[in-house]
């Protein structure tokens, strides 16, 4: 198991590459197609967002790229291999944190899941959780249940998880979504930076083309039924960004209007 | 304080009023007893050993077979509960087995097993093995399917998914299951040492109604009821202490 990538390396190879991916579901003439033909790569250490409107299949694409669900055509490759079933190296941030919690399980112990996936000592785990729960913001709150937490630290206790897998490609569904605002720039903010200096893949799914621009390296647009790419933007655009400064640069204004088309404002 | 007082008001009215009616002669001492006589029959049979030696022969019947279908049907239980497949071909032979009164299993039981601890354990655990694993099923299919996604997202396998992720989801509602089988068990432990096993509470019963020694019998019967109501007591003490999370969870 490689540890976090730190130092810089010339070629940025992909880690995820998807050939012709499609999904139908059905047969014959009832057959509806969810995703068709999506080609596309995440090379390693860059933010790719996926941005498209709601029914673009947003969602099945990750559950496709992570192996929970097999495409009817096309493939997945994670550093070469196609994906074939889920795997800690491949995780995924899913958008209900609520559900996605254990609530039998402590904010430390949900965090041991992914130790335990991985098979370290059970005696590791807890000098090995703590300077993620510090890097999270979780510190305090380690003997918690997840019930008695807020929607914001319930999520950052699932982004820790992922993270505690040491995964090569972070997948997230729309992990702000559900956020109300001030969180939601808080955590964009926060999680932003973190991948900056862990140099950090991740493939961000999101309906708000906004935080696809503002997070990420290059925006891959969607558009619905069936699901297909229609645009992919790369994004330049100084880092670390900010809040105010970055939402007003001109070429974020540009980008935006260049995405605004595709989200089918109809 | 005055919730418990208004509480024991009605049962010691009755008690009094079962004393007084007995002391005057219109209830017949040989069906009714009389309260103080069943309260030194109770302290008698409690000194001399003889009730505890049956309320454990009773109760260990009772936990064995209790135990025994719990494990029976918490193991089938998930299974079927995970695998809608399965289900659907078990769904037949579970419907057709479950209707059929764990009582009329006794000549059966008695075939097989003889006198004994074994016929009444087989018994109780043919009656609590159904309603468990009902239970179970529904327990385990409703769990939500976010959480064995992430379980496969973690890339435990199956068996690892379902002690770590499908059985603790699932416990609440398993732990209703046991909670009805365990009021079940004493029933049918007792209805098994009344109408065949020469054993236990149910037998020491029978053997003092038809020695006319209605106060032991009456006494028993007490006994009977305040062990289970402890029983009962204890087991959602356990339930609540181990399904702290379910319950702040929903914010109770």
């Amino acid at each position: 198991m490689d540890a976090v990538v730190t130092s810089a390396a010339p070629a940025a190879a992909p880690v995820l590459v998807t050939r012709g991916l499609s999904l139908r579901f059905g047969s014959g003439s009832s057959a509806r197609s969810v995703l068709t033909d999506l080609s596309f790569e995440v090379p390693e250490r860059e933010f790719v967002c996926i941005v498209g409107p709601s029914g673009c299949g947003k969602t099945t694409l990750l559950r496709l790229l992570a192996g929970l669900l097999a495409p009817t055509g096309g493939e997945t490759l994670f550093q070469g291999r196609r994906v074939a079933a889920p795997q800690p190296d491949i995780a995924i941030v899913f958008q209900d944190y609520g559900r996605a919690l254990l609530p039998w399980r402590t904010v430390a112990s949900n965090i041991a899941l992914a130790f335990e996936a991985r098979g370290i000592p059970k005696a590791e785990h807890a000098s090995r959780a703590a300077p993620l729960l510090t890097k999270m913001g979780l510190s305090e709150h380690a003997g918690k249940f997840p019930s008695e937490l807020s929607g914001g630290m319930q999520q950052r206790v699932q982004i820790a998880r992922c993270l505690a897998l040491e995964p090569r490609v972070l997948l997230m569904d729309e992990p702000f979504g559900a956020l109300d605002a001030i969180t939601r720039q808080t955590l964009q903010d926060e999680f932003s930076r973190l991948c900056e200096t862990e140099h950090r893949t991740v493939l961000f799914v999101t309906h708000d083309l906004e935080e696809a621009i503002y997070l990420g390296d290059r925006v891959i647009a969607l558009a619905a039924n069936p699901g297909r790419v229609v645009e992919i933007i790369d994004v330049d655009l100084p880092r670390p960004r900010k809040q105010l400064e970055t939402r007003e640069h001109p070429r974020f204004l540009g980008y935006r209007h260049r995405l605004f088309q595709h989200l089918g404002h109809n | 304080m005055r919730r418990v007082f208004s509480g024991l008001a009605f049962p010691i009215a009755v008690v009094a009023l079962w004393e007084l009616l007995g002391q005057a002669g219109i209830a017949s001492e040989d069906s009714f007893s009389r309260p103080s006589l069943v309260a030194l029959a109770l302290a008698r049979t409690l000194a001399d050993g003889s009730l505890l030696k049956q309320t454990g022969e009773t109760f260990l019947s009772a936990i064995v077979g209790l135990v025994i279908a719990a494990a029976l049907a918490i193991a089938a239980g998930t299974v079927l509960g995970l695998f809608r497949a399965l289900e659907r071909i078990a769904t037949l032979t579970i419907e057709a087995l479950r209707p059929v009164p764990s009582v009329a299993l006794i000549p059966v039981a008695l075939l097989v097993f003889g006198f004994g601890p074994g016929m009444s354990v087989s018994v109780v655990a043919f009656a609590c093995f159904w309603p468990m694993l009902i239970v179970t099923i529904s327990a385990v299919r409703g769990i939500d399917p976010r959480l064995i996604e992430v379980g496969r997202m973690l890339g435990f396998p199956l068996a690892v998914r379902i002690r770590k992720f499908a059985l603790p989801a699932a416990l609440p509602g398993i732990m209703v299951g046991f909670r009805i089988a365990a009021g079940i068990a004493v029933v049918v432990a007792v209805t098994v040492e009344i109408a065949a096993n020469p054993r236990g509470l149910g037998y020491g019963m029978i053997v003092a109604q038809q020695s006319l020694n209605t106060d032991i019998m009456w006494a028993t019967l007490l006994w009977l009821g305040l062990v289970g109501w402890l029983a009962n007591w204890g087991l959602l003490a356990i339930e609540h202490r181990w399904l702290g999370w379910f319950w702040s969870a929903r914010g109770e």
